[in-house]
């Protein structure tokens, strides 16, 4: 009976202990499309004896029913040197139309394809992370994604693709070749009235074998427009592509930074 | 043998020519009632025993359970919210194997890939929306962890979730 007496309480106790234990509910979003936990690195295309530094601006402009728009705006920095390394600093605030619950801290990516590594770096924290390009597949195959693969697909047979070739032009000094697709959906196709046209155009540069700039216009969700800025071709600085003497080295793991709240 | 071992010896004949003897019936009376007074008691400490073996049990899955049922359940919900995703992918199956990405209904189109990134979110499912992934009403709040793969213009090209 003594053990019952003391078993009983005891396992109200626990009992209560467990309840306590219960996993969080997730944080709620406080605005925003998204909440951004990490990155790392996904891949970087290869390119030797074409060095130069730039700023990359990425804006998204949205145009609500009643005139009024959305607009935002990021900037990142780009440096490549003659090598191939390529530095990347940027921080994730918006995915196309996707909007961010708060400013991602800003993360250095450094790919290293001489020293064969690479890292992605936390200047908040002084760490840097090892972090190998990530191999990666991109198909309509993923796991689970059939179905809407089927749904996409039969609305994506439906669509006429054009591509034009747009000629030369100048941008930001370097001569760039212009390149436009034009999907259209047909009326009816999603449920649309009339046809809707997705433009996409592209400036790339042969001589450094970038996109100069691009801008996707898609009247469903708005313009997207990256474009190049303060472009130099001299040798960036060798210290850029180098881990911080005061940053500590990790090895793999999660990503950088996460930002939950 | 000597003298003592031989007395005993004939007094132990002796006694095994009297025939069988039993004990008093009070004796065994007293015997049978300890040993049916113990016999409850180990029952009840058995009980007693497995009681708190099954508490313990119970309670080990209380606090086990809403942890796993919260990646057991989260999946079942995508395949209903999305009416696409049959599962999801595995968190990271390791660096030397390569993620798979959907690829993006309208990432076709968009300028080839010289860099990418991939960044972790945490979005409601109505957000994929956005980006042209087909989200049924009934689950449009619920919560999700993807991967998101993000070309140089910072736009997305593909999507996989995270379990």
């Amino acid at each position: 009976m003594i053990q019952f007496r003391l078993a009983f309480p005891l396992g109200v106790l626990l009992a209560g202990m467990a309840i306590a234990q219960e996993p969080a509910p997730p944080p709620p979003h406080s605005g925003g499309d998204f909440q951004y936990m990490h990155a790392r690195m996904g891949m970087q295309k290869l390119v030797k004896g074409a060095p130069y530094s730039a700023q990359a601006v990425s804006q998204f402009t949205q145009t609500l029913a009643d005139g009024s728009h959305i607009q935002r705006a990021t900037t990142s920095s780009v440096a490549r040197d003659s090598e191939g390394r390529v530095r990347r600093e940027e921080s994730v605030g918006a995915i196309g139309a996707l909007a961010g619950s708060t400013a991602s801290p800003k993360a250095v990516f450094i790919h290293d394809p001489v020293g064969g590594s690479s890292y992605v770096l936390d200047p908040a924290s002084k760490t840097a992370r090892v972090s190998q390009p990530r191999n990666f597949t991109l198909n309509s195959d993923a796991p689970g994604a059939h179905e809407m693969h089927q749904r996409t697909e039969h609305a994506g047979s439906q669509a006429q693709v054009k591509t034009e070739e747009l000629g030369t032009q100048t941008m930001e000094g370097l001569m760039v070749q212009g390149t436009r697709i034009t999907r259209t959906i047909a009326a009816g196709q999603i449920g649309n009235e009339h046809q809707l046209l997705v433009v996409t155009e592209r400036w790339y540069s042969p001589d450094l074998q970038t996109t100069v700039m691009s801008t996707t216009n898609d009247p469903r969700t708005g313009i997207s427009t990256y474009k190049l800025t303060s472009v130099t071709r001299a040798e960036p600085d060798a210290a850029l592509f180098q881990v911080p003497a005061d940053y500590k080295v990790t090895q793999g793991g999660a990503g950088h930074g996460r930002s939950r709240q | 043998m000597n003298d003592i071992d031989q007395k005993l010896q004939a007094g132990l004949r002796e006694l095994a020519a009297d025939g069988p003897r039993e004990a008093p019936a009070s004796v065994e009376e007293r015997l049978l009632g300890e040993l049916r007074r113990r016999t409850r008691a180990r029952r009840r400490n058995g009980w007693l025993g497995l009681g708190a073996v099954a508490i313990a049990a119970g309670l080990a899955l209380t606090m086990i359970a809403p942890a796993r049922m919260h990646h057991v359940q989260a999946p079942a919900q995508a395949v209903v919210s999305t009416e696409a995703f049959s599962s999801r992918a595995a968190a990271d199956p390791g660096d030397d194997v390569a993620l798979s990405f959907y690829r993006l209904p309208d990432s076709d189109e968009l300028p080839p890939l010289e860099s990418a990134i991939i960044v972790r979110v945490q979005l409601p499912m109505s957000s994929l929306r956005l980006i042209g992934l087909p989200v049924s009403d009934d689950r449009a709040a619920d919560l999700v962890e993807a991967d998101m793969l993000l070309g140089q213009d910072g736009l997305a090209r593909g999507v996989r979730f995270v379990e």
